[in-house]
């Protein structure tokens, strides 16, 4: 099967090659420079990625060695105390930001997965190229933009800050996420398992939702848990927004607590009390990050496709 | 029938979904019901033997002067009266009294009256001024190994016009015999957001120093010659320990809770006096010419224990309430911030107000209105 080389040819090729780059030097220290070039990158991006790792394991390591010493259960159960006075906790903050992100998913996972389904099935045309883009520009937007939003469309009139204003900023941020995530992972489902789907007489919205969506399950709930913790960590839309409150707090109406606000306000305290808290609140919220994601990549075997 | 039958499986599959889904609500629920349990055990007594208003929960910003004090006293509030959560925000003096004329907070808190711009911004008509503390704003400086540090107003005013840059100009240096001051670089710490902190402080200045009146002025932002913003009191607090050779100026028991040294300042009558609660009163006191607005500054009053840089502190509220409710939670409040309540502010190192001006508080909480009747019940 292999073609034997022409060894005779080879010999004048080389001789004709030195003449036509004549400004190549002579070929054994093209193979140093070669070799030096190929050193050095594969150099640099192992530092690099030794860089980045050692900065998040670093990170890690400052807020758990900060943190971790002043969580007990008060610290989940407990409202804050003012001033620095000993005991109390962040039970507000946890209570709203899971109020926050249901609301957050409310919205945004339905209006996500259904813009990903448009997408994937039927966006065919300059109308869904211009969806596309638009879904990409509002991944794009910094977030503090969404919060004003909110703050426009839905402090200013309800004349009060709120849980729902809060809850809409981060369903906002939630849609673009979720939106490409559920589309990139439809786009992967087998185009013969729709066929056979259709072949088998059903319609095309049974194909999509019994057929397509189960197989695309695992890839959307990534999608989602990804969304969720992403907004989980989001500080600045909530500022004008959900407010933050020193109090239990289940009326959406009403100003509501959050995980990172009361972070913000904590590291900014003058009581060396409420700085700790937040470090163990901060190290909560890494916690909390870390499991989402790996509990979904674990639950959906991601670390073999990826 | 259908062409398409789905297997069993699959027809399990949507139920366990709606399973995982009612297992969230379920919690979500639960989390409520802490929520609401944990809320109601705090207020069940009532302070007087009238009625409670329906209102539960009240929402301020403004001020964070006012945030120690006021962060204790609504954690004591719903203890006492009727269960009532008073959400406090500091967000700074000049985003509290926007938030009001936003109408989304239902009360302002604010150190530096509302100027006749603002209440011309009014949609709801007239906004009353209630004091509601007196504080000092210390100058905290960090310099190693220098406590008793002494500052007159024209060298402060200097300081942060940036004519003075060096810890041992001579100016300085002729005021603190004694002290080896150290050939450093002055880093001026100042406000970034409006600030009625700033406002007592640029008063105080303009009140001390003509140049700075004529090239800088007072106000809760101002032109600052040089220096570093910072947001908050609690932000210039930190500045200022983080930075050698920082000077800043902070409202008192920030100063005294991050254990900053404070410099000593040189009042009216000559004599170099350290801001503390006896010191804010003593300057407090010297003014008895209070308009009936309640809108003044108290800046560089006289006596020898003066403390020059003090100030009030206000809630500013609409004395048309349009909800009848919400107006009565909120003057009951308010009587309640400015009698019972004074007893949190000497621990704290607030001036507990003096009668005189509990009594003019007392004719503007009657004066808030709800609809056709008087917010406030009591007497």
């Amino acid at each position: 099967m292999s073609v034997p080389m022409p060894t005779s040819p080879s010999s004048t090729l080389q001789s004709g090659e030195s003449h036509l780059h004549p400004f190549l030097t002579t070929r054994s220290s093209l193979n140093l420079r070669r070799r030096l070039v190929n050193a050095l990158v594969v150099l640099s991006t192992t530092l690099a990625a030794l860089f980045a790792a050692g900065l998040l394991i670093y990170l890690l390591y400052y807020v758990l060695s900060q943190g971790l010493r002043y969580i007990d259960l008060d610290f989940f159960t407990q409202l804050p105390t003012p001033n620095g006075e000993p005991g109390g906790g962040m039970g507000e903050a946890f209570q709203g930001s899971l109020i926050l992100i249901a609301l957050a998913s409310l919205m945004g996972v339905p209006l996500g997965l259904f813009t990903g389904i448009y997408l994937a099935e039927f966006g065919r045309g300059p109308f869904a190229q211009g969806v596309r883009f638009l879904v990409d520009v509002l991944n794009g937007i910094p977030t503090i933009i969404f919060g004003l939003l909110a703050w426009v469309l839905i402090v200013i009139p309800m004349q009060t800050f709120s849980g729902l204003a809060g809850g809409f900023a981060l369903g906002m941020i939630m849609i673009p996420i979720v939106t490409r995530t559920s589309e990139d992972v439809l786009r992967l489902v087998p185009r013969e398992l729709r066929e056979a789907s259709l072949a088998l007489g059903a319609t095309e919205a049974r194909t999509i939702l019994q057929v397509v969506l189960p197989a695309a399950r695992n890839g959307i709930i990534t999608g989602v848990v990804l969304a969720m913790a992403r907004v989980a960590g989001e500080t600045a839309p909530l500022l004008m927004t959900a407010f933050g409150t020193t109090f239990w707090n289940t009326d959406v109406t009403q100003p509501m607590d959050a995980l990172p606000l009361r972070i913000f306000q904590f590291t900014l305290s003058p009581y060396q009390q409420q700085v700790n808290q937040a470090y163990a609140g901060a190290f909560v919220l890494i916690v909390l990050i870390l499991l989402a994601s790996l509990a979904v990549r674990l639950a959906t075997g991601g670390f073999k496709q990826r | 029938m259908t062409p398409f039958t789905p297997s069993t499986s699959h027809r399990g599959r949507p139920r366990l979904r709606y399973l995982g889904a009612l297992l969230l609500l379920g919690l979500l629920a639960l989390l409520a019901a802490c929520g609401n349990s944990n809320s109601s055990s705090g207020g069940t007594t009532t302070g007087s033997g009238s009625t409670c208003p329906s209102t539960k929960q009240l929402t301020g910003a403004g001020s964070t002067f006012d945030n120690p004090l006021f962060s204790k006293m609504f954690q004591e509030y719903p203890k006492v009266q009727c269960g009532i959560n008073v959400n406090y925000q500091a967000v700074g003096s000049g985003a509290g009294i926007n938030n009001l004329l936003q109408h989304i907070v239902d009360f302002g808190a604010t150190d530096a009256p509302m100027t006749n711009d603002q209440l011309n911004k009014s949609t709801s008509g007239p906004i009353l001024h209630i004091p509601v503390t007196i504080g000092a704003v210390a100058i905290s400086y960090n310099l190693s190994g220098v406590s008793q540090l002494k500052l007159t107003g024209p060298i402060l005013a200097a300081i942060y016009e940036g004519k003075i840059t060096t810890w041992d100009d001579p100016q300085i240096k002729a005021i603190n015999s004694g002290i080896n001051l150290p050939h450093k670089n002055i880093t001026v710490v100042h406000r970034s957001d409006g600030s009625g902190t700033t406002s007592i402080f640029t008063h105080y200045l303009s009140a001390v120093s003509s140049d700075w009146q004529s090239k800088v002025g007072a106000g809760t932002t101002v032109n600052w010659p040089t220096g570093v913003g910072a947001k908050g009191n609690s932000g210039v607090a930190g500045q200022v320990k983080n930075t050698d050779g920082g000077i800043g100026y902070v409202e008192l028991s920030y100063v005294l809770a991050n254990n900053i040294p404070y410099a000593l300042l040189q009042n009216a009558a000559g004599k170099f006096v350290a801001p503390s609660l006896d010191s804010a009163k003593a300057d407090a006191e010297s003014f008895s010419n209070i308009p009936a607005d309640l809108r003044f500054y108290i800046v560089n009053g006289s006596g020898d224990n003066a403390y020059p840089i003090t100030g009030f502190s206000w809630v500013v509220v609409y004395q048309n309430q349009s909800n009848s409710d919400k107006g009565q939670a909120l003057a009951r409040l308010l009587w309640w911030m400015v009698h019972d309540g004074q007893q949190y502010a000497q621990p704290l190192n607030y001036v507990p107000l003096p009668d005189t001006i509990v009594s003019k508080d007392e004719a503007q909480i009657k004066a808030m209105r709800c609809g056709s009747s008087a917010c406030y019940s009591g007497s």
